[in-house]
Parts: C-alpha cells; sequence; structure tokens
C-alpha cells in the first residue's frame, strides 16, 4: 500500500516537475546596472541608490516580474558600480557596462560625472557623423540643471531644482513679509551646491529680499568659523545654505556655537536626508527644505520601509531611483525589449525610444512629468526638521 | 572590447602625466605642481578646439607650449628652494592654478548656447573626437602615438650627455656644480620639459573626458603624477608605464569588482610594492635581469 501510494507521489512528482521545466525556463534575468559614489565624502548617496534599486527590484519580482518582448517572464537583477565621484572612473564605468549585454545604466551620482559622461554619449540620435556612445543612461541623483541637454541618449528622473526654490521663496514672500534680508552660504567646489545657490540667490532676489553677501567653504572642510563669523556680523533674517549634510551640519553646529540665531533657515534638497537628522537634529531644527519625497503617500511609505530594509534611506535621490525601476518595467514592457545577447543594439535603441516618449510617468508623490529634453517635472513639497524628523510644512499646488 | 580601449586611453594619458613629474624626479626635485600644468595643458587645448574651432594637434601643440611656458617660468622661483620647501612651493602653484580655473569665466555665445569654461562650474561639451568621427580606438591610438613618440625622446635623453646631466645633479648637485654643470639651468630645463609633457596629457585629458573642472586638477592628480614614477622606478621610462598600469588598470579597474574593499586595498597593496620594490618596480636591477634573460635566449636561438 505504502509502496503504491510513494509510486504515485514520485510519478506527480515527476509530472509536476516536467510540467513546471517549460514555465521555469521560460524566466529571464534583467540585470540592469547601477552606478554612483559608493566612497568618500558622498558615498551615502551611492549606498541609498543601491539599496532603492535593489528594493524596487525586489517588489517588481515578487509582484510577477517584467513580461519581455517574446512574452517570457524577466526578473530584475541589480548590479552596482562605484565610480568614486570621479568623471574618469565613470566614463570607464559606463563603458564596462555598455560592452556588457546591458541595455540601459541607471546612474550617476555627481553631476561633475554625469557631465563627463553624458558628453561622450552620441549628442543628437542618428548623427552618423557624431561617434560618441549609443547607450541610454537614467540619472537617478545628478542633480545639477539641465544635464540631460548634453546629449539625446541621457534622460534624468531628478526634480528641477530651478521650480522648488522658485516656489519656495515665493511662498516665504507671502508666509513671511517681515522677512528682508538673506544670507548664502555655499559649498563652492561641488557642481551642484554651486549651481543651486545661484538659483537660490536669484529666486531671493526676484521676491525682494536684500542678498547681504555669501560665506563659502569646500566639501571637505572641517571648520567654519570664519564664515559663521561673516554671518553673524551681517546678521541677516534669513540664512540659506547650499551644501551637502555634511558640511551644512559643521556649518549649523559652528553657527549655534557663534549664537547666529536667523529667523528662518534654508537647506539644499540634498540635505533634507537622514544624515541631516543624524548629524546634526539639534541644530537643524526648522530649517525648510524643499523635496520630491517625503514619506506621505501609502507607496512612498512602502518604499521608504523596503529601502531601509536593505540597508539604505529614503530621501529624493534614492526615491528617484526607486521610481526609475517601475519605468524601465514599463518601458521594457511598453517596447517590447528582448534583453537576450544576440538583441542589445536593439534593446538599447528601443529602451531610448521608449524613455524619450514618455509624457507621464507614476512617481511616490503622484505623477511626474516629462519635459520633451528628457527631463523630470516631479511633484514637490516643503518639509521642515522638527523634533528629530522631517515633517511636512507645505505642500505646493502642482 | 570599447571599455578596454578607453582603460588603455586613460593608462595612455597618465603616462604623459607620470613622465612630466619623471623628468623632474630626475633631478633629484618633487615637483607637485604637475597637476597645475595639466589643468593648463587642458584649458588651453579646449579653448581652442571648442572656442576657437581649431583643429586638434595645433591646440595640443599650443597646450603644450603654453604649459611649458608656466612651467619654466615657475621653475626660476621655484627651484632656488629645495627638498621639503620645494614641495611646498610647488603645492601652493598647483592649488593657484587650480583656484585660477575656479574663478575663470570665458564663455561665447553659441546660438542658443553659451560654450565655454564658467567657473565652477567648469568648461562642458569639449567634444572634438566624436564631433569628428574619432572612434574610440583612434582615440586609442592617437593618444599611444603620443605617448610612445614622448618616451621615445625620453628614452634617447636618458641616453645621451642631457639624460646624464640631469642624473647627475640628482646624485649630487654639489658634485655636478663643481664639474661646471650649471644646476638651476638644468633643474628649470626639466622643470619645462615636465611641462610640456604635463601639457600635453592635460590637453588629451580634457579631448577625452569632454568636460573638465578645477576638481579634478587638485593635490591628488599631482600626488599621482609624482607617485607613479617613484613607484615605477627612476631607472628608465618604463618603470612610469608600468606603475600607471598597476595603479590605473589592477587597483582601479581590476579590483572595481571588490566594491569597498576597493578602497581598503588601493592603498595597502600600493605600500607593500613599495616594500618588496623599494627602488621601484623596474629598478636597475630588474633591468640588467632582464638583458641577461634576452641574451640568453638569443645564444639559445642561436
Amino acid at each position: 500500500m505504502y509502496g503504491k501510494v510513494a509510486v504515485i507521489a514520485a510519478s506527480l512528482g515527476v509530472i509536476g516537475a516536467l510540467g513546471a521545466a517549460p514555465a521555469f525556463a521560460q524566466e529571464r534575468t534583467v540585470k540592469i546596472t547601477g552606478f554612483g559614489a559608493k566612497s568618500g565624502v558622498v558615498r551615502v548617496f551611492g549606498i541609498n541608490s543601491e539599496a532603492a534599486l535593489k528594493a524596487a527590484a525586489e517588489e517588481i519580482n515578487k509582484a510577477g516580474g517584467v513580461t519581455l518582448g517574446d512574452g517570457t517572464k524577466g526578473r530584475f537583477a541589480i548590479e552596482f558600480l562605484d565610480d568614486r565621484c570621479n568623471a574618469e572612473e565613470g566614463i570607464s564605468v559606463v563603458r564596462r557596462i555598455a560592452s556588457s549585454d546591458a541595455f540601459v545604466a541607471v546612474g550617476p551620482t555627481c553631476s561633475n560625472v554625469a557631465e563627463s559622461l553624458f558628453g561622450i554619449l552620441q549628442k543628437k540620435v542618428g548623427d552618423a557623423s557624431d561617434t560618441g556612445l549609443q547607450f541610454p543612461i537614467i540619472a537617478d541623483v545628478a542633480a545639477k540643471g539641465g544635464l540631460a541637454k548634453i546629449s539625446e541618449w541621457a534622460f534624468r528622473n531628478v526634480p528641477s531644482e530651478f521650480e522648488m526654490y522658485k516656489s519656495l521663496f515665493a511662498w516665504l514672500k507671502t508666509q513671511h513679509p517681515d522677512l528682508k534680508t538673506i544670507w548664502g552660504g555655499v559649498e563652492k567646489d561641488f557642481a551642484h551646491s554651486n549651481a543651486t545657490f545661484g538659483v537660490m540667490k536669484s529666486q531671493a532676489e526676484t521676491n525682494g529680499l536684500k542678498v547681504l553677501g555669501q560665506s563659502e567653504w569646500l566639501l571637505a572642510d572641517t571648520t567654519f568659523s570664519t564664515q559663521v563669523r561673516e554671518m553673524r556680523r551681517a546678521n541677516p533674517d534669513i540664512v540659506a545654505i547650499s551644501a551637502h549634510p555634511f558640511t551644512t551640519c559643521g556649518v549649523l553646529k559652528e553657527m549655534d556655537r557663534q549664537g547666529v540665531k536667523p529667523k528662518l533657515l534654508i537647506g539644499l534638497t540634498s540635505s533634507s536626508s537622514i544624515e541631516t537628522l543624524q548629524g546634526c537634529a539639534k541644530q537643524a531644527e526648522g530649517i525648510i527644505i524643499p523635496t520630491s519625497f517625503a514619506p506621505v503617500t501609502p507607496e512612498a511609505k512602502k518604499a521608504a520601509e523596503q529601502v531601509a530594509k536593505l540597508g539604505g534611506s529614503a530621501d529624493l535621490h534614492s526615491a528617484a531611483a526607486y521610481e526609475i525601476m517601475f519605468i524601465l518595467k514599463d518601458v521594457i514592457e511598453k517596447q517590447k525589449i528582448m534583453a537576450k545577447a544576440d538583441t542589445v543594439q536593439a534593446d538599447r535603441v528601443k529602451m531610448r525610444e521608449g524613455l524619450a516618449a514618455l509624457k507621464e510617468t507614476n512617481g511616490l508623490l503622484g505623477k511626474v512629468g516629462r519635459t520633451p529634453d528628457r527631463e523630470a517635472i516631479k511633484p514637490f513639497l516643503f518639509v521642515h526638521a522638527k523634533d528629530g524628523s522631517w515633517q511636512v510644512l507645505y505642500k505646493p499646488a502642482s | 572590447m570599447d571599455f578596454y580601449l578607453g582603460l588603455v586611453q586613460i593608462i595612455g594619458v597618465h603616462t604623459l602625466l607620470g613622465l612630466s613629474a619623471y623628468c623632474v624626479l630626475l633631478t633629484g626635485q618633487v615637483s607637485l605642481a604637475q597637476a597645475g600644468f595639466f589643468a593648463v595643458g587642458a584649458y588651453v587645448a579646449g579653448m581652442l578646439t571648442v572656442l576657437g574651432g581649431w583643429p586638434l594637434i595645433p591646440a595640443l601643440a599650443v597646450a603644450s607650449l603654453a604649459a611649458g611656458i608656466v612651467a619654466c617660468a615657475v621653475g626660476f622661483p621655484a627651484l632656488r628652494v629645495k627638498g621639503l620647501m620645494l614641495v611646498v612651493a610647488t603645492t601652493a602653484f598647483g592649488e593657484a592654478v587650480r583656484l585660477f580655473f575656479f574663478n575663470f569665466t570665458y564663455q561665447l555665445e553659441r546660438g542658443e548656447l553659451r560654450i565655454g569654461p564658467h567657473g565652477g562650474e567648469g568648461f562642458r561639451q569639449i567634444r572634438y573626437f566624436p564631433e569628428n568621427g574619432w572612434s574610440t580606438l583612434d582615440v586609442m591610438l592617437f593618444i599611444w602615438v603620443v605617448v610612445i613618440a614622448v618616451m621615445a625622446a625620453l628614452w634617447w635623453m636618458d641616453r645621451s650627455r642631457i639624460g646624464a646631466v640631469l642624473r647627475a645633479v640628482g646624485e649630487d648637485e654639489l658634485a655636478a656644480q663643481s664639474s661646471g654643470i650649471n644646476v638651476t639651468a638644468v633643474k628649470v630645463s626639466a622643470m619645462t620639459i615636465g611641462g610640456l609633457i604635463a601639457g600635453l596629457g592635460g590637453g588629451l585629458f580634457a579631448h577625452y573626458t569632454t568636460h573638465i573642472e578645477h576638481v579634478q586638477f587638485g593635490v591628488v592628480l599631482a600626488t599621482f603624477a609624482v607617485a607613479y614614477p617613484i613607484l615605477g622606478g627612476l631607472s628608465n621610462v618604463f618603470g612610469t608605464l608600468i606603475a600607471v598600469i598597476f595603479i590605473q588598470g589592477f587597483l582601479i579597474e581590476g579590483l572595481r569588482f571588490m566594491g569597498d574593499w576597493r578602497n581598503l586595498l588601493f592603498g595597502g597593496l600600493i605600500v607593500l610594492a613599495m616594500i618588496v620594490r623599494p627602488r621601484g618596480l623596474i629598478d636597475a636591477g630588474t633591468l640588467v635581469a632582464l638583458k641577461r634573460l634576452l641574451r640568453r635566449g638569443e645564444r639559445a636561438g642561436a
């Protein structure tokens, strides 16, 4: 009796296995390579991006994966390479990725790397006289304005800081008409901070604020007493700091030490992150920052939890990486990308066309518009540091 | 394939940078100004091709000359000091050049665009190679023609009276001076030759990276420039090449798969290499052994 049962069970097992085998064989791995700074001062951005890409890939794979051009199911696998925020290494990393079966890459972290590697891409699609690399890249972090204009193979899912600060200063004018003067602080040697400081300054002036001056420092600086002393002498109503969390915290601590207490503090988008709160929550209390991410929707909350599980932290940059995986899934399905070794060239062209054709994508805070010059128009809100966390202060009407 | 060709390009340009420091090191001086000369070459060549519409070769020649002139001008006052003082003086010069380009803006209108160096935001769209139909292989071959020409010239120089004079100054300045060698002229000449080579390398660097900005030409690059010939050995020009291959090819690219561990290993392996080969990866002993090996091979062949 037991022998018969065992034979039947074994037969059923074999039949089941045979039945399942074709389905299993129908699955393909779709490797997506991200790259960015995983070492150096800004390494945290690379770590967060990698975690976000992996979290989104897990989520997509759990929901059944991505449907490829021939109907087979694909499962995302993420690889992440370190470019050390160095342009030469960034170019090398992209050439390495483009020499593989990859049909798209996600990155980089630093705008100076994006400048160089978007420059080695073909400028205009179909221009036979331009021998630039024909490989689509979609950026998640590099935030300096207008970078995607460099090449038609370059795309970005980063917010428009111009729109964010334009909206913030206009809002401040209505909310705090009593504030008349502003002092700027800028991390002068970092392309993103420097470019965004220009935006902050022009928007402050446009909205009737008098710019009393500016203090400058470098990304690797650790002492800020001279810069803060200048600030103290000027005694401004507002201090706007265009710097990343590491030096933002240094400056805020020095301001605290010297007793510089402006009526309002404004920060750089990249500083609306957990690193700022970990570094100087007390001194950052009240700082207002526009951001394209906060865990205010169910999707955003879920994404933040998943990214945290993988050792990262969700902020406006890593949230962009998370969203990119879903954008890639949609484009792969819409463009019927095969993700096979012998279709790489065609897949790259399809991916570029698919990304260029996008008019709108789904973001964690709502719909994200796409511009003809391959940039994103992301919904944003203003957050402020309160009781050791980022809390939503105001959500502008989009 | 494209990746390997790109890597060979990087090795070529860094070899030029290392060779520029090699010339100065032969006279026994340590200069951290090479990154500054490299920056001068990069900006001059980039401006000539992008703003002036010049062909690449004359642009590189002018860039090299400009860096050489700057090196010569710096050489006179800087080489009055020696040892650590010279290191400080040349570091200060390198930083001054970097900060000059940090503040340097010269842009022209081209249609809707403004092109040219833009201070701290850098100088983008130096796209001579792709816009003129150069493939990655073409660029690699061009860079290596330049590298081989420079290496051959230095090889010849090493074997000529000029090389003997440079090494004499490097070995014992006082003895060289007492035998009638104008030590200042020799040191300034070495600095100028180093500047010419660094300018050439900088010009090529600007064109293959397509975007340059002041941060790329800081103390780290200057340290690499000196580290290449010291790590490779000063007995001949090939030591620098071997060191560049070791650092750029193996430590930076070869170990990339190791993720975060790569950076830890990077420093450790350089220290190990210096302990195992204190006189450089290719020292005089290695050369003698290689020659013996070659002769043995010839005899066996005969």
